[in-house]
């Protein structure tokens, strides 16, 4: 009994050193956490046809997580609270490129369809996104649970084939596409080309063509056509102080019941953005959306109706560093509802956006 | 028809399989200086390409998928590391589709590893200092022999990835220690006479070229890292350099050269565009010809020339 006292504190002695060593370390590592970043945007309107007071309102807080999974999944989320108070998982996704010339994405993803649906809240190059996405595949792009694996080809320039299944849901305000049919075989699938060129060496020209279509609650198909061009231009000297986009981009969404198209809602825009500085950025963009509809074309009721709807807008941005900003906007549009209905709508509107940590390049 | 079958599934299967054995290795880099390294390690055996531009500012690389397309059957891909590519490469990589060079794979290089890095902050990094780098200051390409320790790790890495020619990877890059070291040597002479001398750069990259040559950075033209200069700012340094004595402001040319030539001009000084990257000026071809050309600019600068 003795004995095993003696070893048993001879053992302890002997560890002690490494013990007390062992605990100025965590036990946790945090050395694999994943990158975290988090942006904030806030945005005020003033605006006679809208039924609310001036101010500046928050309009969302976005945290990004990115890391890698293991050899073979990168984990990107970004996680939205909204000024509402509810929360928004908008991205949640696991990305393979273990495939060679094939990139897998998994999870809840912001589907490849278009130009301005690919696009965070925040980096929209406008503070108000074209009336027409809201009307065809979602004011901030066509997000659901699915996959989608993109091919880039071996054609000698930059041409990329799309190909997308997604989990089917019904009409509600994010989802302007019905794809509601209950059906087995109501899969919603996506195909999108896109084909980019190096005009020379500042000067890029990008062309995409989208479908998107499943089956909605009234068991017929119902689709979403896009195409966008973009040429682009960022002098390779002057990359951070010069450079222009022009880009247009034309969407349809339609459904085909008992066999003939019905084209519901088309519209698009082309917008011109030109760097001043390193710091100020400009832009104006002029728009049409057709059967759409938008906040300030309501009935006696203040019920929404469609309509045809044209507007323009200019706004300007002050950019300080890479990782924040304040712009302002002006628009004008013009509605038509068909019935005699036919309101103007000016409004300005400024917004601030910040963001801290890591957060991921914008695609080019 | 059936063995007719057999036999082009067999030849198309040997021509796939055989094709790395008579291919270059390909080298795709971050930046020039890297390619130009790459180049003179991997000799015959390489075919380097850079994605940056020498005239091209590395912070802001458009990442334009037509950069993808360019490392799509890349067998390296050479990073800067410490962040430098952080805002375009993320981006380009997994873009490319090309499995062998992601990040953690056998060809995927992080050039700064082994190299002693400057500026490393010392506890939390604050983006009140400006766009900082939180890894340290990564323009350690403008440390000649710092280059040396990226071609001792890529001559390992080409070794790694083609055995057959190990040895001659290992002797360029020691051809290639001997030349810089010769080259640092001439370069070292022409700048003794100005050591201790003070200079202003646009950005914090000349830090690792004045340790070299014993130079003292005096300011930048920009207040903090990736924050363009105010008139306040130009005029508060400007005083500063009239003061201290200090004539020379560096620029490149991805630079403004409009604010560098104002601060110039009022402290009395002048400023000068250098190439701190391969092709970022005339004749400066290779990592050799960049520091003969960027030498004979700082000392010439220095000389009142």
């Amino acid at each position: 009994m003795r004995l095993r006292t003696s070893a048993c504190l001879f053992a302890a002695l002997v560890c002690a050193p490494a013990l007390a060593g062992a605990q100025t370390r965590s036990m946790f590592s945090n050395l694999a956490n994943p990158a975290l970043g988090m942006n904030a945007l806030f945005t005020g309107t003033a605006a006679r046809t809208l039924d609310q007071p001036y101010g500046l309102g928050f309009d969302e807080a976005e945290i990004s997580l990115i890391s890698v999974v293991d050899p073979y999944w990168t984990f990107v989320s970004n996680i939205v609270f909204v000024g509402d108070g509810s929360v928004d998982p908008e991205e949640v996704w696991v990305r393979s490129t273990n495939i060679p010339g094939i990139q897998i994405k998994l999870g809840k993803i912001r589907g490849t369809f278009g130009k301005h649906g690919l696009l965070h809240t925040h980096a929209f190059p406008f503070i108000q996104g074209p009336i027409i996405m809201e009307n065809s595949i979602g004011g901030e792009g066509f997000k659901d649970p699915g996959v989608e694996a993109a091919w880039l080809t071996p054609l000698p320039w930059f041409a990329e084939v799309t190909g997308g299944v997604y989990q089917a849901i019904a009409a509600d305000a994010d989802h302007p596409l019905d794809f509601g049919s209950s059906r087995h075989d109501n899969v919603p699938f996506l195909g999108h080309l896109k084909n980019q060129l190096d005009l020379n060496n500042a000067t890029t020209l990008e062309l995409g063509q989208s479908i998107l279509q499943g089956r909605g609650s009234d068991g017929f198909p119902h689709s979403a056509y896009g195409a966008d061009v973009t040429i682009r231009n960022v002098p390779p000297r002057n990359s951070n102080r010069r450079g222009w986009i022009l880009q247009s981009e034309y969407l349809q969404k339609g459904s085909r019941i008992d066999g003939s198209y019905v084209r519901e809602q088309d519209g698009g825009y082309a917008s011109f953005q030109y760097r001043l500085s390193q710091v100020w950025w400009m832009g104006v963009r002029g728009e049409q959306a057709r059967q759409s509809f938008t906040d300030f074309l309501v009935d006696d009721t203040g019920a929404p109706v469609p309509g045809k709807v044209n507007r323009v807008c200019a706004n300007i941005a002050w950019t300080p560093s890479e990782f924040s900003f304040i712009r302002v906007e002006y628009s004008h549009a013009q509605a038509d509802a068909g019935n005699g209905l036919r309101p103007n709508d000016d409004r300005i509107m400024i917004q601030m956006s910040y963001t801290i940590g890591y957060h991921p390049a914008h695609a080019y | 028809m059936k063995s007719f079958a057999r036999y082009l599934w067999g030849s198309v299967l040997g021509l796939l399989a055989a094709a790395p054995a008579f291919a270059d290795l390909k080298v795709a880099t971050s930046l020039t200086d890297l390619a130009s390294v790459a180049q003179f390690v991997g000799g015959k055996h390489v075919s380097a390409l850079s994605l940056c531009r020498g005239y091209e500012d590395p912070h802001f690389v458009p990442a334009k998928p037509s950069l993808m397309k360019a490392i799509q059957h890349a067998n390296v891909f050479v990073s800067t590391g410490l962040e430098l590519d952080g805002g375009w490469l993320p981006l380009v990589l997994p873009g490319s589709r090309n499995p062998g060079i992601q990040q953690g794979t056998k060809g995927f290089v992080d050039a700064s590893e082994g190299v002693n890095v400057l500026e490393k902050p010392v506890g939390t990094v604050n983006r009140a200092e400006g766009d900082i780098h939180p890894l340290g200051n990564p323009h350690y390409y403008a440390d000649p022999k710092d280059l040396e320790v990226v071609a001792h790790q890529l001559a390992d890495v080409f070794s790694r990835l083609d055995p057959a020619n190990a040895a001659d990877y290992a002797a360029n890059a020691k051809a290639f220690d001997e030349k810089m070291d010769a080259s640092l040597e001439k370069w070292e002479q022409q700048l003794a006479p100005y050591k201790g001398s003070s200079i202003v750069t646009y950005h914090k990259n000349f830090d690792y070229f004045a340790d070299r040559f014993g130079l003292k950075l005096f300011g930048t033209v920009e207040p903090k890292p990736g924050i363009p200069p105010s008139p306040r700012h130009i005029t508060e340094l400007a005083a500063a350099m009239k003061q201290a004595g200090v004539k020379v402001v560096l620029y490149q040319p991805y630079y403004s050269a409009d604010a560098s030539n104002e601060l110039a001009k009022r402290a009395g000084g002048t400023a000068v565009e250098v190439a701190t990257e391969v092709g970022g000026l005339p004749g400066t071809d290779d990592v050799f010809s960049k520091f003969d050309v960027l030498v004979n600019s700082v000392a010439g600068a220095l000389a009142g020339k």
